[in-house]
Order: C-alpha cells, then structure tokens, then sequence
C-alpha cells in the first residue's frame, strides 16, 4: 500500500496530541493518508469542503466542544459510506448501543493498542 | 347539738332501731313468703312504704325470670338453712332493676321454733357497675397498649418492669414473664446496662431531666444479644402514690439502614460521576502516552535496553489501566439487564481466557454440571468468574487445580468454585468484602465487593469458606431462569 497513488485517507479526530501523533505516524507508516482534527469545529470545517473525505474516520467520543453523539450523527449523516471508529476511555453500554445505533463501525475503548487500532483502520476499509 | 339528753333505750329497742338505721334492705317475712316487717332501708331501696309493703308476698319485688329463687328460697328456709350471701335482681316501685347482694336466714322463736325468715338485702348496682366500668376500661386501655406497634413498659423507681405489651414482646425476643420484675437495665447493651441504675438514681435525687420528657434515640439489646436503634420517650407518673415511668419505644433499625443505604447510594452516585471524569482524564492520557511510546519503541533497535525499558513502561500503563477499570467497576452502578444466561458456558469461556494467564499455566480447571440457565446480567456474570477464577489462580500461584462444579436445585442454581490454594486465615475472611481490603502486592481490593455487590443487585449471593482439609470454596448462588 506503501507504493499506492491513491491511500485510503484517514480522518483522526482527538484532543490528545499524543494520540493523535501515535495513530498518524502508526498509520502513516502503512501509508495511509493522515489527517488531523483536535475538535468538533475543525471536523465540521472539513466535512464542509466539497472535496477531500475521509475513507475513515476516527473519532473521539469526548472532544472539548462535544460530549455527546452528535458529531458522530453528523459526520453519519453527511458521510453514511465513511466508516467511523468511535473511540472512549468511559464506554458506558448507553454510549456503546447508543453509537452502534448511529452506525459507528467500531467502539474502541481506550486506552488501546495503537497496532489494534492499525489493524481495525485496515478490516474497515477492507469492507467498504 | 341536741340540748336533750338522749332517750335510754331498752334491748328489744336498741335492735329495733339498728335496724331501722340500717341502709340495708332488712325484711321480716313468714314461711311462705308474706311480709311482715320491712325497714326505712327497703323503703328507700325499693320505694315501697312499709304500709305498703306488709302483708304482701315477697314476690312482688321479685322480677319474674327470678321468681323460681324464690321457691328456692322458701324450701332452703322451710328447712331451717340459710341462704347464703349471693348477687340477684330485684324490682324497685317505678319498676326499675337492682343488682343486690341477698342473704336470707331462718328466723326462730325463743322456743326455738321456725317461723319465717329475715332477708338482708344490699344495693350494689352502682358498685357493679363502677365495677364493669372499670373493668372495661381497663380492657380498653389495655387492648390500646397490647395492640399498640410501639413498646411499652412500665418500671417503678427501682427500675423493675411492671408492664411489657406484646409490642414489646416482640421487639426484644422476650416474654413478658421473662422480664417482669427484673431490673430493665436487661433490654441495653453496656454501658447502659451498667449505668441505668445510676441514672434512675440520679434523677430521683437531683430531679434532673435527661430523658423524661424529651425522649431521645437510644440502644436496645435483645435476648440474643442484638443490638438495634430505637427512639425512647419517658413518661413519669404516680400510681397509688409510687413514682413510675413508662417507656415507649419506637424500633429505628428500617430507618437506620435505609438511612445508611441511601448514605451509600449516594456515595456510590457521587463516586460513579468522579469515575467518570477520572476515566476520562486519566485514561485518555494513558492512550496517548502508551501510543506515542510504543511508536517511539518501534523505532529503538530491537533487543536494546531503551526497547525492554519501553517495553516496562507499556506494561505500567497497562497496570495503571487495570486498576482505573477496577475503580471504574467498582462505581458503575449495577443496572443488571436479566436475561437468561447458561453460567456453565460463561465459565467454560471465562476459563479459556484465564487459561491464557501466565500465572494459570500449571493449573488444570475442571468445570462440571448442569448447564441449565439462571437469570442474570451475561456481561455481569462474566466479570464475577474472571475475578473469582483470577483470584483462585493467584491464591494457588503455583501448580494446582481449580474444580468448578455447576448445580441447580430447585429455584437455585449453586456455582461452587474450590481451589488448592493454601486457604484464607479467619482474620482475613472477614474483611474479604470490605472495598479496598487486598492481600496482593498489586490489587484494588475491589474485585470481591465488587463481585458480592454484582451478584445482589442480580437477587445472588456469594459465600467463601476454607474447609479444614486446605483450599478455599466461593459459593455463588443464582435465582434459576
């Protein structure tokens, strides 16, 4: 995939700047195409544009303009054939059924294994 | 005062006017019944003048459902026998009924030969029925006190129990019998069984009130040495010139531990909403630090000691993490969602899983019986038998086994686990459910609580015992599907 013109592009949305780090350079280094988003707003700002999608996204469920599943609804909503991996350090069963409802591919809970991470990112876009 | 010297009376006369003062009935009648004396006693008792009375049968003072007394009366006369002292009815002249004690003897003439009889006749309508109303009254009030959900005694000055109502009875585990005339210093526990005494002492001297009118929460203790809260009022009273105190005791053991329950809901609320802030300031850290770390590790040379040293540091994150899911656990409020569950399969599963635990590969788990359902929470049931197979793994730490056997009985179903650990000393057991309270140099202390607080709010139970032969068993109990 390293040599691929076109990666699959991923969208990492977390607060957490080691986080973020750890997933675009894990991520990076299978080649994909890393994008980064630190909160709600700057998610929005990018599903705005009217090129450039994510073929995933990697959302934290807790972000500092959001605290609930709306975004998750949204980015759904806007993108209903982008698989989003929901990710939380508190997965109570209203926030696992809750997302899954939505559609959420996946809910992670944290702390994970960056190479988990890795793999689910893969088996996702495998899928679509 | 008379300025007339009274009037020496004769004998004969002297009897006349005993009689004639008398407030007793005192009628003269013959053989068969004809009156012929009749004193102001009847006149006033009966209504009848003696003019009007004299000559006539007794009957007509006799109500006619009393009239066979009278026969009898007459016969027992005839006979020359008394009629002894008994209670009758009798009729007034505006034909009201009279309670009155009767007693009729033979009369004889000086030649000693029987010639009628004297019938001496007392009112006691109101006594008898100051009497019956007394006696209601007291039944009132002692149906009001028997009855009454509260406990009542009663204690004279020396502290002896004079009265113990059924409420009582009850709310002590003694018979009244057992404790009437004891010292009531036998319903508390220490100090107070000791210092009652003094304390009646006191205020008998002193006349200082601590108690008596205000009523306050005290400890009772019953016959088997229980102890509970209950809320005592003093009353003080004089009974036929003794000094007495009742006590009225109101039971607070359900308020209590409702009180105590939803202090602990309360702080179970406050800590679930810590956990949550805690889980996510805390473990959303951690994800970072882990990831960044272990990406930087990737890029250290394998083999090298900055490698192993990163290595360390992923497992610490890994422990850190271990013990915020405990925490986390341990405040989640249990909503169990009951579903029918087979526990013989979630051990099987849970069995696999701790197989893989490096600490269990010299430990054979067997797993035996019924795989009928229970009604349980599945994620619940399976957080329960990883702590407790866990548990018996690092109990045994060594080679051993682990028997786990599955049996249901009637609404029950038994899940015994029992291990070839070295067992638990008594000191210990007791504390195993205490939050916090661990034995291994790296554990919460939060798996047996949370596994006993789990299982009850799915209608479970859990017990742990060391049978003398070594090991330990944790029984659970599930209500059947």
């Amino acid at each position: 995939m390293a040599n691929n013109p076109h990666p699959p592009s991923v969208l990492v949305v977390d607060d957490e700047l080691l986080i973020r780090w750890a997933l675009c350079e894990a991520l990076g280094a299978k080649g994909y195409n890393v994008s980064e988003a630190r909160d709600a707003a700057e998610v929005r700002t990018a599903l705005s544009r009217s090129n450039g999608f994510p073929d995933i996204v990697l959302l934290d469920f807790r972000l500092p303009d959001s605290s609930d599943l709306r975004l998750l609804a949204d980015i759904r909503c806007r993108l209903p054939a982008v698989p989003v991996v929901l990710m939380t350090a508190h997965a109570t069963p209203d926030i696992v059924s809750g997302a899954l409802d939505l559609g959420a591919y996946r809910v992670l809970t944290k702390p994970f294994d960056v190479r988990e991470m890795v793999t689910l990112v893969a088996e996702a876009l495998d899928q679509t | 005062m008379s300025n007339a010297d009274p009037v020496p009376l004769d004998h004969d006369g002297f009897l006349r006017a005993i009689i004639e003062s008398s407030d007793d009935a005192i009628i003269g009648k013959t053989l068969d019944g004809i009156i012929v004396s009749w004193n102001n006693g009847a006149e006033r008792m009966y209504g009848y003048a003696a003019a009007e009375a004299i000559g006539r049968s007794i009957a007509f003072i006799i109500p006619m459902e009393h009239r066979e007394e009278l026969q009898n009366i007459l016969l027992a006369i005839g006979q020359g026998q008394r009629v002894p002292t008994h209670d009758t009815v009798r009729v007034t002249k505006d034909g009201k009924r009279i309670d009155v004690s009767l007693t009729v003897s033979p009369v004889l003439d000086p030649h000693g030969r029987l010639v009628g009889a004297s019938a001496i006749a007392r009112d006691v309508s109101a006594a008898k029925h100051t009497g019956a109303k007394l006696r209601a009254s007291e039944e009132r009030y002692r149906s009001i006190i028997d009855s009454a959900v509260d406990a009542i005694l009663l204690i004279d000055r020396r502290g002896r129990v004079e009265a113990f109502n059924a409420a009582a009875e009850r709310l002590f585990g003694y018979t009244a019998s057992a404790v009437l005339g004891r010292n009531v210093n036998m319903l508390m526990p220490e100090p107070f069984h000791s210092e009652h005494d003094a304390y009646m002492a006191r205020y008998l001297t002193t006349g200082e009130k601590r108690i008596i009118g205000i009523g306050r929460e005290v400890v009772g203790q019953r016959k088997d040495g229980s102890t509970f809260p209950v809320h005592l009022s003093v009353g003080e009273m004089t009974i036929e010139g003794e000094r007495k105190f009742t006590g009225i005791l109101h039971d607070l053991s359900a308020r209590v531990a409702l009180e105590s329950q939803l202090r602990e809901q309360e702080s179970l609320t406050r800590l679930g909403q810590m956990a949550a802030v805690v889980a996510h300031e805390v473990k959303n850290p951690l994800t970072g630090i882990r990831g960044a770390v272990q990406i930087i590790g990737s890029r250290l040379q394998p083999g090298s000691r900055e490698a192993d040293v990163i290595r360390e540091i992923v497992g610490r994150i890994d422990a850190l993490n271990a013990l915020m899911t405990d925490l986390l656990l341990f405040a989640r409020p249990p909503q169990p969602q009951l579903a029918e569950v087979a526990p013989k399969d979630t051990l099987e599963m849970v069995a696999d899983l701790v197989r893989k635990d490096p600490g269990a590969r010299e430990i054979m788990i067997q797993i035996v019986g019924h795989s009928d359902p229970v009604r349980a929470d599945a994620q619940l049931l399976k957080l329960i038998f990883q702590n407790l197979l866990l548990n018996a793994v690092h109990a045994i730490g060594g080679p051993g086994a682990i028997h786990v056997s599955v049996e249901c009985r009637g609404s029950i179903c038994r899940i015994a686990i029992r291990d070839t650990g070295p067992g638990i000393p008594a000191e210990i057991q007791a504390k195993l459910f205490t939050p916090f309270f661990t034995t291994k140099a790296r554990g919460t202390g939060l798996g047996l609580s949370t596994a006993k607080r789990f299982l009850e709010a799915q209608s479970g139970t859990i017990a742990i015992v060391c049978p003398p032969g070594g090991g330990t068993i944790v029984t659970i109990e599930l209500p059947r599907a």
